[in-house]
């Protein structure tokens, strides 16, 4: 692997969340990060973390196959990092874990022993947020941008799983975060506050109760719609999934009728970057993304 | 010769911006904003203390024991819940880089007056849960003079949940109590499981029910409940763990534990969770609606649809990373059952 070149290398840590139709990321991905001169390296052994939900059979079996998908990055000798904001909150809270459990940490060894693999706890991880904002930086994304997104009025969203508990991550605050917002403002749009965006999109429930999971989801959509965004952006492929892929059953189960866009950050920086809508596949998404960008 | 430290004694004059409302004289809640200067180490309790004292008498707030042990002070500064005798303001006020805080009384709960908020409801589900030891005739001693005595590891497993003081933080902060008002809330799950692992108890299946009853699987795992808990007892890790005792006691028909089941067999057998085929697996029959719309989606932009996911190459090495747990898991059965 070269990392004697200009560019920031990562142990790309892809997680389950881009298949089918979402499998264009990949592409997408890498497209938006060679223009802020960063490369993924996809980690060939990694498995799925089981997004918490393994937990409920087995956390020994949870803690060890996460230690298992960070001693691959170990190996690779880079920085871990993942789009997805739940791999990056199981995989952080195992990380955090087995720093404060000792006896945990040997026993986990001994369980990824039988692979052949070790892992040594050293491993950095981080998500997009702070990769654009804080590696990135913003200074050079700002010479990045060739087509400023000036006068769209956006509303950020985290989501919940880069924020909770604040102890899964030291980039920055958990109650007041501001990196998606600095991102945003150095894309050139107008960032608009609105009284949902703390809130949970319920992905999460998408599977045991489909209906609250699309009530919380038309309620975040709700609150940014009242504040007259052109469009949500959000840095979770999970709520992105959500608010853009099942927001016509969650205003029909919340009784709102609108269209409002949403797009995965990485796609707004992209046309920041001056792709076009076409390379960032904007007509793949569940609601037209009418606006001008 | 050591040198004298002087701690760095800070002051700003912040605005103090608070939800007000009195049911039967308000038509709806409005803020009051008080100037108050606000020093190093002072809490949010001292200063609603002082507004009381110095500016309107007639705020209303609650609070007794100034120790982080009482759990009745909860209320939500910036949106976060806190205990206001154990959170300072000026951090803060830093944090958030402007010298105004708003604070409201706790969400999810309706408002006597003020600040002040009716916990009933909390208690009211708390109840259902039957949050109290039944005796394990076969663990506890037959005479009084006997100490039921428990190991330290038994103890280990429950501990930290015992730290709960009820303030209810964690309802305040929960996603799915805002929309489902029927739901348990983090802290009566905790509570419940903190019972049902005990070794002294024998009335694990009825909490298991009573925690269904109350949507054990509507809990989205948000996360917000171990941020803002005062005692770092981790109710969300509780809620997994309801879960787990409930399927290992057999409860293998909700869509929930068909989704626990479905994730962690196919991180074993494919190295990724088979998500064309999640909505039959959770869902039953009814799933095939979603399974068809996915794939005309997919077929819209000229993809062919797949009802198999693929296999990652590191599908091996986790296998026999759960074979190595499942042996462990097993020996440590045998040895509880000794």
């Amino acid at each position: 692997m070269n990392n004697n070149d200009d560019k920031l290398h990562y142990a790309f840590y892809s997680g389950c969340c881009f298949q089918g139709a979402d499998a264009r990321f990949f592409e997408i991905l890498e497209q938006v990060f060679d223009k802020v001169d960063v490369k993924l390296h996809l980690m060939p052994e990694a498995v799925c973390c089981g997004a918490g939900v393994i937990e409920e059979r087995s956390e020994l079996t949870s803690l060890a196959i996460n230690a298992r998908n960070m001693a691959g990055a170990e190996k690779m000798g880079l920085p871990f990092y993942t789009p997805c904001s739940t791999c990056y909150n199981v995989i952080s809270n195992c990380q955090k874990r087995l720093q404060e459990d000792p006896k945990l940490f040997e026993q986990v060894n001994e369980i990824l022993a039988e692979d052949g693999i070790e892992y040594k706890g050293d491993c950095k991880l981080t998500h997009t947020l702070w990769m654009l904002a804080q590696d990135v930086g913003l200074t050079k994304l700002r010479e990045r941008i060739t087509n400023p997104l000036n006068g769209l009025r956006v509303g950020s969203y985290y989501g919940c799983h880069t924020r909770n508990p604040s102890d899964i991550q030291n980039y920055e605050s958990s109650d007041n975060p501001t990196s998606l917002e600095d991102i945003l403002e150095v894309l050139g749009v107008e960032v608009v506050d609105y009284d949902t965006r703390d809130d949970c999109c319920g992905y999460h429930l998408t599977w045991p109760n489909k209906d609250l999971s699309l009530k919380m989801t038309g309620s975040v959509l709700g609150g940014a719609q009242k504040q007259n965004v052109d469009l949500m952006v959000t840095s979770c492929p999970l709520c992105f999934k959500n608010l853009d892929g099942a927001q016509t059953k969650a205003l029909a189960a919340t009784k709102q009728d609108f269209q409002l866009p949403v797009l995965f950050l990485p796609e707004l920086v992209g046309l920041a970057c001056g792709m076009s809508p076409q390379d960032m596949k904007l007509d793949w998404h569940a609601v037209p993304v009418h606006v001008r960008l | 010769m050591t040198e004298k430290i002087t701690p760095i004694r800070e002051k700003m004059l912040a605005n103090i911006r608070i939800q007000r409302f009195t049911p039967g004289d308000d038509r709806s809640s409005y803020f009051d904003n008080f100037k108050v200067q606000v020093e190093t180490g002072m809490t949010v309790l001292e200063v609603l203390r002082h507004i009381k004292n110095t500016q309107d008498s007639t705020l209303t707030f609650r609070a007794f024991c100034r120790s982080a042990i009482c759990g009745s002070c909860t209320v939500r500064v910036n949106a976060n819940s806190v205990l206001a005798c154990s959170t300072q303001l000026l951090p803060i006020i830093k944090d958030f880089g402007k010298a105004s805080v708003t604070i409201t009384p706790m969400a999810n709960l309706p408002v006597i007056r003020d600040l002040v908020v009716d916990i009933d409801p909390v208690i009211e589900k708390l109840a259902k849960m039957h949050p109290y030891l039944m005796e394990n005739r076969e663990r506890i001693p037959e005479t009084l003079e006997q100490e039921s005595l428990m190991s330290k590891k038994e103890l280990k497993q429950f501990d930290s949940l015992t730290d709960c003081i009820l303030c209810g933080a964690c309802f305040s902060a929960c996603s799915t109590v805002k929309v489902d008002e029927t739901y348990a809330g983090p802290l009566t799950i905790a509570k419940a499981y903190r019972f049902s692992i005990d070794p002294r108890d024998s009335f694990r299946g009825m909490r298991i029910q009573a925690s269904m009853d109350q949507g054990l699987w509507s809990c989205v795992q948000c996360r917000k409940c171990l941020k803002v808990c005062p005692k770092d007892i981790r109710p969300a890790d509780s809620i997994r763990q309801m879960r787990r005792i409930a399927i290992d006691d057999g409860i293998h028909d909700t869509a929930g534990s068909r989704r626990a089941k479905a994730y962690t067999d196919d991180v074993e057998k494919f190295g990724q969770v088979n998500k064309p085929m999640l909505p039959v697996v959770v869902n039953g029959t009814k799933g095939w609606t979603a399974i068809e719309a996915g794939e005309a989606a997919l077929e819209k932009h000229g993809l062919a649809p797949t009802r198999q996911v693929c296999t990652l190459p590191g599908q091996e090495g986790a296998a026999k990373i759960y074979a190595k747990v499942r042996e462990i898991e097993k020996k440590e059965k045998a040895r509880e059952q000794q």
